[in-house]
Formats: structure tokens, C-alpha cells, sequence
């Protein structure tokens, strides 16, 4: 007996009791991608990447991690001195926190250029946004563990956040915390959620996300139904399998990311201070405030917002209306796919109002994410409020614009386009 | 679509220009590149900083082994020299110097400096010890340019007063560059692997590359 019918007939005894082979062709090697992909469309298998290596870096880290208040500082030093490729390991882990988010903003902003958000993919947009939802979880929870200055006040801050709701508020903020300020306690738990109950949330919200994709088909920059035109097996002619073809473009595109990553981990791991906060070089300590408490840069549009929002409101204090407000531009993703009444789903076949409006989106975001990031005066928080509408209008005017704006005919097949 | 990415970028990067604060406390940071790969500067360093600053500043993250071996000492020669106490060559570098004792002396708790010149950069510690001035109003008749109205004395006054001007700017040049070396021991490492693992990933890349435009003349 050769190797090759050996091969087949193992095979044959998984695929009888497992559809083992079934599995692999339709999410893997057989998987039909459309054939005008660009790139836009490889964040998603860098962000797989990407987790996958947070996963195994944060499980040696927390090999050597203690996640007490009076060790952890002196632990992660311990990681960066004395553990062998320690220091690797943990610039590999914060960078990669990084490196995630400025993927998942590529690749969210890919859904909403190309409206992949549409039917029959809103559950596959939800997903991902809740995909989002527990990243900026597992980003916050991080943060604190290392235990510095900037940990410690990031915790205070965002945690009291909670206490301007109202009624509740102040009880909450104490049971997030579990004492009446942030505390080793506080820490301990925040490392569960980092370790155990986030990551599990994520794996099995990013399982369903691509469940769900693969079952209705990759949309394209385009926004044609590839599904309309199959060949005799049932397969869109506008496609081609994942093996190779996509593989060994995502392969490509997988080196062009790791040199710009390596450059980052091996030459600037602390990013200028991006990656790593210099404040964070210091042990926590409750009695000394830093001068200025900023969060990470992936959080800075989100807290320009919390800071624009300074007048009280219907009897509402002003903390709480920028709490509100920040929330709800995270929130407000959810239900992007209800917005949109546009008849196509590209950018490319939209009307001028729609290119608009992402533009005054994207503006507003990167403009919000400068103002977060820097201490504010009375011109910056003016402007602050000015992009927080700009950046709301994008979805709360979405209804009006995409139903009164003239779009161009989309084309039914691909070599149209 | 293009030309509005375009614009938020432009818009952006116009908007970075930072205002106007002084990194070293009431001036701006002396001009200073540290140089963490001259390993007789570090060496320097290590000794002024075993003299005089150690008495007060602990390294508590880092251990005498490391700082032996990095700066190319023979353990020996260290364990005679630079260990004061009955500390093992394997220990992290504490000090004898209890807290109470030095909040009684100083008024305060003088700092762990291991991570020091990542905390504040390599720049303000050189500046730091460069702007000792008299001030008869402090307790010790000296304040600083940088930390304003500090608690410290200024321990380096006789080695100041003995060298010429570019003797003793060498003098904290040494200091800064352990301290930098201090608070990044792998630096050196990092940077050397980082050559090499971008190499291989460029060789990688265009080989990915050469496959991924085979596959795609297939498309057409």
C-alpha cells in the first residue's frame, strides 16, 4: 500500500465520523472568494494572525506574571530582565494590542466603504462589532496589568466613569472595582477578565464571525452578487478557491506586515510612547496623579468625545452625557446595517452624499483621535465637539442621504466593473 | 475615495505639531544621544554611579550578574569592587538604606533609578545633572533647573568642582549612559536579533511574493 491511499483511507475513517474533509474545503481550501478582492480585504486573516499571537505570547507571559498589586511591576521587570526572550515576548504582546487595533479599524472601515455591513450580512457585522466590543475589553484590562502609573490612574478614571450614572452609579463603580478605590483587588480581577473570560468571548465571537461569512460569501469593493452567476458545480463563476489564490497573496501580505511589525518589536518597541506609555515606567502609586492621563491612542477618539460633551443637560450632569455620548459611538456601529437604505452596497456606485459623509467620518475620527490625545484648551474642546457631530452625522443622517442620492447601476458580473 | 484618505491624512499629520512645553522642568533638554553600545562609558558609569548615587538610589529591578556580564566585568572583579554589602553576585542590586532612615535624612524617599531614564529620558537625566545651582534658600543650599526645588543634594559638587568643564559633561555623559543601559539591558540584543529577523523576513517576503504572482497569472 503506498502512503497516498494510506493518506486516503485514514482519511476516509475521519470523514465517516467527522466531516473532516468537508470542513477544510468549504472554510479553507475550497472557500470561493470573489475575484476583484483588493487590498482592503487582507485584514482580516492578519487579524487572525494577530490574535493567534496574542494568545500564545499572553500565555507565556502569564507564565511568569503575579498579579498582585505589590508584585506585578516588579514581575513584568522580572519578564523584561530575567525570563530569556522575556523582553520579546512582552513587546510582542503590547505591540500586537496596537498592531490589533489598527487592523480592526482597517478592516471595519473596509465594511463600511464597501457596504459589506448590508443584507444578508448583518450578523456578520455584528459579530465583528462585538468582536470590537470585547477587543477594547481585553485593551483596557491589559493596560492594567503592568501595574504603573498609567495603569493605575487609566483604571481610576475609566472605572469612575461608571459612578456618573445616575442612582446606580456610585454602587456600581464600587462593584466593578470591588473596593472604594481602584486596588490590588481591582487588579486581580481585571487580570481574570485579561486571561480567561475575554479571550474565551473573543475566540468564540471571531468562530462565529467567520462561521457566519463563510456560509454567506465574502462581499467585494464592488458590491456585486457574485451569487447570481454559478458555474455547472454550483460554484460563483466570479470567484476562485482560497488555495491557492488567496493563500499566497494573504502569505505576501503577511511578510509585508510582520517587517513593519519586527521594525516596531526589534527598533521601536515602546512606539515613542504609543506602545508603551513612559509614565508606565513607574510603579503605581494612589497618592500622585501624572500631570496628564491619557488613554491609549486606540481609545483617544472615543475620550475626545467624553471631554467635548462639558455642559449639563435635562438635569444630567455633564460626566454622564459624555459617558453617554462615548458609549454611543461604539454602540452606534451596531446598527449601521438598519441605516443604510441604500440600494447598493460599494461606495464606488454611491452618490455624492454618501462619499461625503464617510469622508467627514473619517476626518472627525482621526481629528478626535489627535484631540483625545492631547491636554485640552477651550479652542481644542470647541473643535472636539464639532467632530463628534461630524462624526455622528455620518450614521445619524444615513437614513436621509443614502434614500434621496442617485446611485450609479451597479454591474451584474465582475469583468463589468 | 482616494483623495478623501489623502485629506484626512494631510489634515491629520497638520495637526501634530506639539505645543510648546518644557520636557526638562524650567528649561529645555541639553542636546545628548546616549551611546549604550561603548562599553568603557558604561563601565565609567556604572563605577560613579556605585559611588555616588548608590547609597541612595537602588537598582532593585536589575542584578549585579547582569550588569557584570553586559558590561563585560569579570565577576570576580565585581563581587571585590562594586558589591558594598553581603549581597550574592545573582541578587537584585537593594540598598542598605532603610525608608525611614532617609525620609529622617532628606525629607523624602529617593527614587528606585533603574528605570529612570525611561521614565524621563536619557536627555533630562543629563540635563538633571548638568543644572545644579546655588539656591541658599534650599536646606542644602542647591536647587535644580530641571526638578524644581528637589530634595537632593547635590552629591556631585566636589567631583564638579575638581574636573574642567568638558571633564565633568563626560563625567554625567557616563552616568546617563548606565542609567539608559540600566533601564533597557536588552537594547543592544534586541537591535542586533532585529537585523537578522528582518532579513529573513524580506527573503521571505519575496519569495511569498514571486508565489503569490505566479498564482495570480492563473486569473487571467
Amino acid at each position: 500500500m503506498t502512503t497516498d491511499t494510506r493518506t486516503k483511507r485514514f482519511l476516509s475513517w475521519i470523514d465517516f465520523r467527522f466531516p473532516l474533509t468537508e470542513v477544510f474545503e468549504r472554510h479553507l481550501s475550497k472557500y470561493p472568494a470573489p475575484t476583484n478582492l483588493n487590498i482592503w480585504y487582507l485584514f482580516g486573516f492578519l487579524l487572525i494572525v494577530v490574535l493567534a499571537m496574542q494568545i500564545v505570547t499572553g500565555l507565556w507571559l502569564m507564565m511568569n506574571y503575579t498579579n498582585s498589586a505589590e508584585e506585578a511591576f516588579s514581575s513584568v521587570e522580572y519578564i523584561m530582565r530575567d525570563v530569556e526572550y522575556g523582553w520579546l515576548i512582552r513587546y510582542m504582546h503590547a505591540a500586537g494590542a496596537s498592531a490589533f487595533f489598527a487592523l480592526i479599524y482597517l478592516h471595519m472601515f473596509r465594511g463600511m466603504m464597501y457596504g459589506s455591513y448590508q443584507k444578508p450580512r448583518e450578523l456578520i457585522w455584528l459579530g465583528g462589532w462585538f468582536t470590537y466590543l470585547i477587543l477594547m475589553a481585553e485593551g483596557f484590562t491589559g493596560y492594567v496589568l503592568p501595574w504603573g502609573q498609567m495603569s493605575f490612574w487609566a483604571a481610576q478614571v475609566i472605572i469612575s466613569l461608571f459612578s456618573s450614572i445616575p442612582v446606580v452609579g456610585e454602587d456600581l463603580a464600587t462593584w466593578i472595582r470591588g473596593d472604594y478605590l481602584v486596588s490590588g483587588i481591582t487588579l486581580s480581577r481585571l487580570f481574570a477578565f485579561h486571561v480567561v473570560l475575554l479571550p474565551i468571548l473573543l475566540i468564540a465571537i471571531v468562530f462565529f464571525h467567520i462561521l457566519a461569512l463563510h456560509e454567506i460569501g465574502s462581499n467585494n469593493p464592488d458590491g456585486i452578487d457574485v451569487k447570481k452567476h454559478l458555474d455547472e458545480d454550483g460554484v460563483p463563476l466570479d470567484t476562485k478557491p482560497f488555495f491557492p489564490y488567496d493563500i499566497s497573496h494573504d502569505i505576501f501580505a503577511l511578510g509585508v506586515f510582520l517587517i513593519i511589525f519586527c521594525s516596531v518589536v526589534f527598533f521601536f518597541p515602546t512606539g515613542g510612547g504609543y506602545i508603551i506609555e513612559y509614565v508606565n515606567y513607574e510603579p503605581a502609586n494612589p497618592l500622585s496623579t501624572p500631570a496628564h492621563i491619557v488613554p491609549s491612542w486606540y481609545y483617544t477618539p472615543f475620550y475626545a468625545m467624553l471631554r467635548a460633551v462639558d455642559f449639563p443637560l435635562f438635569g444630567l450632569t455633564a460626566k454622564f452625557l459624555g459617558f453617554a455620548t462615548m458609549m454611543a459611538a461604539v454602540a452606534i456601529f451596531a446598527v449601521l446595517p438598519w441605516l443604510d437604505r441604500s440600494p447598493v452596497k460599494s461606495i464606488k456606485y454611491k452618490g455624492i452624499l454618501s462619499k461625503t459623509f464617510l469622508g467627514i467620518f473619517v476626518v472627525s475620527f482621526f481629528a478626535l483621535c489627535y484631540l483625545g490625545m492631547v491636554p485640552p484648551t477651550e479652542t481644542k474642546t470647541l473643535l472636539s465637539k464639532i467632530f463628534t457631530l461630524g462624526y455622528f452625522s455620518y450614521f445619524l443622517l444615513m437614513p436621509i442621504y443614502t434614500r434621496i442620492e442617485k446611485c450609479k447601476p451597479v454591474p451584474e458580473r465582475v469583468a463589468e466593473a | 475615495m482616494k483623495l478623501l484618505v489623502f485629506l484626512a491624512f494631510a489634515f491629520f499629520s497638520g495637526f501634530t505639531i506639539s505645543a510648546g512645553e518644557y520636557k526638562c522642568g524650567s528649561i529645555e533638554c541639553y542636546e545628548f544621544s546616549p551611546n549604550t553600545k561603548d562599553k568603557e562609558s558604561l563601565q565609567r558609569g556604572l563605577s560613579a554611579y556605585m559611588n555616588y548615587c548608590y547609597g541612595c538610589h537602588s537598582l532593585k529591578y536589575s542584578r549585579y550578574k547582569r550588569v557584570a556580564e553586559d558590561l563585560s566585568i569579570p565577576l570576580d572583579i565585581y563581587e571585590q569592587n562594586l558589591i558594598f554589602d553581603d549581597s550574592k553576585i545573582g541578587d537584585l542590586m537593594h540598598i542598605s538604606l532603610k525608608e525611614s532612615k532617609a525620609i529622617e535624612l532628606l525629607g523624602a524617599k529617593p527614587p528606585d533609578l533603574t528605570l529612570e531614564a525611561r521614565l524621563r529620558s536619557p536627555e533630562w537625566v543629563y540635563t538633571y545633572l548638568d543644572t545644579f545651582y546655588e539656591d541658599s534658600s534650599r536646606p542644602y543650599g542647591v536647587n535644580n533647573k530641571v526638578y524644581v526645588n528637589v530634595s537632593m543634594p547635590h552629591v556631585l559638587e566636589d567631583v564638579q568642582s575638581e574636573l574642567s568643564e568638558e571633564e565633568y559633561d563626560r563625567y554625567i555623559a557616563d552616568i546617563t549612559n548606565f542609567l539608559t543601559y540600566v533601564s533597557d539591558p536588552s537594547a543592544e540584543t534586541r537591535k542586533q536579533l532585529g537585523i537578522y529577523v528582518i532579513l529573513f523576513l524580506l527573503i521571505f517576503t519575496a519569495f511569498a511574493y514571486l508565489v503569490y504572482r505566479e498564482f495570480k497569472k492563473d486569473l487571467k
